[in-house]
């Protein structure tokens, strides 16, 4: 019975045949198509399914009173549909409606992926890759090789711990498996929260924003440059070392006159946002940004800015429909893992993984793997150095510990030390405590956009503003707080590439040695 | 009626006023005092509405009907605009969470349209009284000002129109006098049309309302303009972009007029009337003297703005948007999307998954994980990668503390919190190494399942290298991202800083680049002679990155 859930218009009047009219999850107007032999197996299955008992007894019973029974029971049955599918499309409509435009499908993917149909599973296979490409901020377009999207679509997946083989097993042409691909997308849709991150990625900026991240942003273009210079290695003793010290002295030029653009860039936003506080519709914000003061300027300008809110509006409040229509969404994801559990495909996953497994061993020439064992490498190198130093070192105050604390054993007694010591003790608890904090590894950090906003520090000099100060969001983060964490950063960065200079100098030091009748000094 | 207006916009009055009041404006008056020293630079930094000078009254009159009923209509905003600043902010408010329709009901229209019509016939009497005195008209939009919670709704229109019809009737007092006046003329000439123009639609009832409307935004748009193109840094004068002022207002008023949505145009715009009508004249004045100031200021805070990187046209900008700033207005449109868009996030926010929901989810969560092939992989590709992210911070920060513990305490308590510190780091470390191995073991199984990478860069690295930074929880995604900084300051600490780390991020990442292909090329040290100064070359570069270098002496005496 759940098999129609998606199909309201699965109606059908009669019921009297077998199951092969029965079955819901064929709409009318998919009856004729090509597609219709094809789960012919299924069709009866599903058929089955869904009188169960009454099949049973129509059958025994035989007679003309068992049929209308079982007519009677069809009929409601057909309701529940009705009334399930009918809201089951709601949801899916409003699912496909929170998408962002660029990615949206059609509602009927979604249910023509529910039975597996072939000719949903490209349009699923775009789906997934124009979602991915989003989330991972990637550029794309819609006439990227279906091929690429469609290794894309699985190493994604893969990254993201998507660990169902089946999926991997899809052919590349993308010819099949559309229902994989809702699971996948239905465990994505949670599993990485897709919607919310989405509509937050998407977000249509007003403001004047920051990033306030201190992760590193540019890795991906180093990363992709490395193989590139590899070759150019054969040159190297051609090229002079002199353009190199060029290159970097342009580089930190280049640098300085970011710094000062960047200044001048606060000197603006700042001015803007005290001049025009007060005056934003949005009292949390107060002050207009660069956008708004220019649109203010010149609003024949900012149709397209205004058409893009209204329609995140409206996607969000799919986006709130969605929410309130969630539970049949589910329900219903489960129906189709019935189904694929019933037709065997579940346990059939058991003998292929295994398979799997044992499958690709020569794939550690990807590079990220091997950066990521590189990174893995170094990390437990100088943990490993760390932990001989922190060793050898408590080892020796321990020794000198016990011997003075041996040689004044009742002089400390008397002081009551022990009092001192359970302090002491606290104390460092406390001062470790950061350091664990920092371990956690879900911990909350600042990520992505934000608005910059103007927050005048004595709200109450000016008369009538203290309403606007008490309305806080929750997600607003202070300057001072950023700047604490970007300074921390920019410690640990220099410590860092400090160390990474230290050890140059140890290998260049010993190079030195190595010149005849040359003494280096070191500035 | 007033006090109707009044009882509408409480909240958004109390904005205004306090908009009113906001302390950049005594700057500027005292900047513009200090290039208006005699005569009419007191009128222009005075509060304004009562510091007229007896000999700058007659002015605006001999300008006839443009000029005539300026401080009538001046008046008239303080006194009558209040409704309207009620309705017109009202519109968007709901966004904030007020739970107001978003639009006005019929019977609101009605109510709006009767109470529009009152207020014209007052204006119409205000006008008629207080045809000549220029005082009156100021003394009542103060004393109006002033009067408490009702003289606070009066829309912010109400603030700019009294600080700024001063300018104007200054202007026209001492045009010639003036050391911008080269700009004046054209301001002046600009004007004239756009006074009466009002005044030649007033039968209607819409279009001056949009006109008038106009008229502050207008103000608004001519100083943003300047800003935006001190933003630029192209080198417009002052006068350039003073007289472009004019072009962007019609094409405004039209889209006002032509705006679809019949209904709700129709209420907005009665709204508008409402006080627009009032301050008709007051909007031309806002306009003109913002233009004024535009060329005005310019000059003034030029010299405040000395280390202003663009030069000259900066400061126009600067000058108005800091004279007119808090008096500035969104276009109706994006106000009302702006509103309903924040109060769709609001909702979308507060938003919760419904039990139901949370349990249909993870049954099928879990059905689906027992599919998987390892149903209990402790990390995904990404989960490694971010708990690697957080080890290597967690290095950084051991390193640290061990740093800071390297030295002999002096006292004993000192020694034993060292010792503890000590001891409390390497259960740390062991920590980390021990989940090190966990990351390795789980990368190993996880590349073991990996989709058929071919090892060239393409094919794999886009999932591979995600950007950074969009991993974050997804928890409190849906709420407003807001950073808020206090000072001047703080924001450029905030962007050295930033800048600071991404240099700092690129620096580490050429240091290991460098490192990775110099110190081969030193390391099998062939030839003695050319070597020593690649040796200088490459010292310099990694060791001091690029800013000091070695000194090598040739020691001869060996030989």
């Amino acid at each position: 019975m759940a098999r129609s859930v998606l199909c309201p218009q699965a109606e059908r009047t009669g019921g009297t045949s077998s199951g092969t009219s029965r079955d819901p999850g064929y709409p009318g107007r998919q009856a004729g198509s090509p597609q219709c032999s094809l789960p012919a197996g299924r069709r009866r299955r599903s058929g089955r399914d869904g009188r169960k008992g009454s099949a049973g007894r129509a059958g025994s019973g035989g007679g003309m009173r068992g049929r209308q029974r079982v007519q009677h029971r069809e009929h409601r049955e057909h309701r529940e549909h009705r009334e399930r599918g009918r809201a089951l499309s709601a949801a899916a409509g409003a699912l496909c409606r929170a998408l962002p435009p660029r990615a949206r499908p059609a509602p009927d993917t979604l249910r023509r992926a529910r039975f597996d149909r072939p000719q949903a599973s490209l349009d699923f296979w775009r789906l997934l890759y124009a979602l991915l490409k989003q989330i991972h901020g990637g550029r794309w377009t819609e006439s990227d090789t279906i091929d690429n999207q469609i290794r894309f679509v699985k190493s994604a997946l893969w990254y993201h711990g998507y660990d169902r083989p089946e999926l991997y097993q899809l052919p590349a042409d993308g010819s099949a498996g559309s229902r994989e691909l809702l699971l996948a997308f239905s465990w994505m849709l949670h599993r990485l929260g897709l919607l919310e991150r989405l509509l937050a990625r998407n977000r249509v900026r007003t403001g004047d924003e920051t990033s306030v991240c201190t992760c590193e942003d540019d890795l991906p273009n180093i990363q992709k440059g490395t193989p590139e210079t590899t070759p150019e290695c054969g040159l190297e003793d051609r090229v002079d070392v002199r353009y190199l010290q060029w290159l970097n002295g342009r580089l930190r030029f280049q640098w300085q006159s970011l710094h000062a653009q960047h200044q001048e860039q606060c000197k603006l936003l700042h001015k803007i946002h005290l001049f025009t506080s007060g005056s934003h519709v949005d009292q949390v914000l107060g002050h207009f940004s660069v956008t708004e003061t220019d649109l203010v300027r010149q609003p024949e300008n900012y149709k397209q800015l205004i058409q893009l809110l209204e329609s995140e509006t409206m996607q969000l409040e799919a986006f709130l429909e969605w929410k309130q229509l969630e539970p049949v969404y589910w329900q219903w994801m489960e129906t189709v893992l019935d189904n694929m559990a019933e037709e065997g495909n579940m346990c059939k996953s058991q003998d292929t993984h295994v398979e799997k497994r044992r499958l690709p061993e020569l794939t550690s020439c990807c590079p990220w793997a091997d950066n990521l064992t590189g990174q893995i490498d170094r990390l437990s190198r100088d943990l490993m150095t760390l932990q001989d130093q922190l060793h050898k070192l408590v080892a020796h105050r321990k020794a000198a510990w016990c011997e003075k604390v041996k040689a004044r054993e009742e002089e400390l007694q008397k002081e009551g030390f022990s009092a001192t010591a359970r302090k002491i003790q606290e104390s460092v608890e406390l001062k470790l405590l950061d350091l664990t904090r920092l371990c956690a590894p879900k911990k909350n950090k600042m990520h992505g956009l934000y608005r910059l906003v103007l927050r005048s520090k004595h709200p109450a000099s000016k008369t009538g503003f203290g309403q606007c100060v008490s309305k806080e969001p929750v997600s607003a983060v202070s300057a001072t707080e950023v700047i604490r964490e970007l300074r921390m950063r920019e410690a640990s960065l220099q410590r860092e590439l400090e160390q990474l200079r230290e050890e140059c100098r140890h290998r260049l030091d010993a190079i030195a040695e190595g010149l005849d009748g040359v003494i280096c000094i070191s500035p | 009626m007033q006090t109707k207006g009044g009882s509408s916009g409480v909240v958004l009055g109390c904005r205004s006023f306090c908009r009113g009041s906001l302390g950049d404006r005594a700057h500027t008056r005292t900047l513009r005092r200090s290039r208006f020293p005699s005569g009419c630079g007191p009128l222009r930094g005075g509060p304004g509405h009562t510091l007229r000078p007896p000999g700058l009254v007659p002015q605006p009159r001999p300008r006839g009907p443009g000029g005539g009923p300026v401080p009538v209509h001046i008046a008239g905003p303080g006194a009558v605009c209040s409704p309207r600043g009620g309705e017109e902010e009202e519109q968007p408010q709901p966004g904030s969470g007020a739970g107001h329709e978003n639009r006005p009901s019929p019977k609101e229209l009605e109510e709006l349209e009767l109470l529009n019509r009152a207020l014209e016939k007052a204006l119409k009497v205000r006008k008629s009284i207080l045809k000549s005195p220029l005082e009156a008209p100021g003394a009542t939009g103060k004393k109006l000002a002033g009067e408490g919670p009702a003289a606070r709704k009066a829309e912010e229109q109400q603030v700019p129109v009294s600080v700024e019809d001063v300018p104007e009737s200054t202007k026209v007092g001492t045009g010639s006098k003036k050391p911008g006046s080269s700009k004046k003329p054209s301001a002046y000439q600009l004007r004239a049309p756009y006074r009466t123009d009002p005044d030649v639609k007033k039968p209607q009832r819409k279009a001056p309302a949009r006109c008038v409307s106009q008229g502050p935004r207008t103000s608004g748009k001519n100083s943003s303009k300047g800003v935006a193109s001190k933003q630029r840094g192209s080198q417009r004068t002052a006068t350039g972009s003073a007289t472009e002022v004019c072009a962007p207002a019609e094409p405004q008023k039209t889209l006002g007029l032509s705006k679809s949505a019949p209904n709700e145009q129709q209420s907005f715009s009665v709204g508008d009337s409402a006080g627009g009508k009032n301050s008709i004249a007051a909007g031309q004045e806002l306009f003109d003297a913002g233009k004024k100031s535009c060329g005005f200021l310019g000059e003034s805070s030029k010299k405040e703005d000395t280390a202003g990187a663009s030069g000259r046209s900066p400061s126009p900008g600067t000058g108005t948007l800091q004279e007119k700033g808090c008096q500035l207005k969104l276009p109706l449109p994006y106000r009302i999307a702006y509103s309903r868009n924040s109060r769709a996030w609001e909702k979308c926010h507060l938003c919760q998954t419904s039990a139901d929901a949370a349990a249909a989810r993870a049954r099928f969560m879990e059905r689906i994980q027992t599919t998987f092939c390892s149903p209990k992989a402790d990390f995904s590709p990404a989960e490694i990668e971010e708990e690697l992210r957080v080890l290597q911070d967690v290095r950084s920060h051991l390193r640290q503390y061990v740093e800071a513990e390297t030295a002999d305490p002096p006292t004993l308590q000192g020694e034993y919190e060292s010792l503890l510190t000590l001891e409390g780091l390497q259960t740390t470390v062991a920590q980390c190494l021990q989940k090190l191995q966990l990351l390795r073991a789980a990368l190993e199984s996880q590349l073991r399942l990996r989709p058929d990478c071919t090892g060239d860069v393409g094919s794999c690295s886009p999932a591979c290298v995600p950007a950074r930074g969009q991993m974050c929880d997804t928890a409190g995604v849906l709420a407003l991202p807001l950073l808020c900084y206090s000072s001047f300051q703080e924001l450029r600490d905030l962007f050295a800083l930033k800048l600071q780390v991404s240099m700092l991020h690129q620096e580490i990442a050429l240091q290991k680049v460098l490192m990775a292909e110099l110190l081969p090329v030193l390391e099998p040290s062939p030839c003695p002679e050319g070597s020593a100064r690649l040796f200088r070359a490459i010292h310099t570069q990694l060791c001091q990155g690029g800013r000091s270098f070695p000194v090598l002496v040739r020691d001869e005496l060996g030989d």
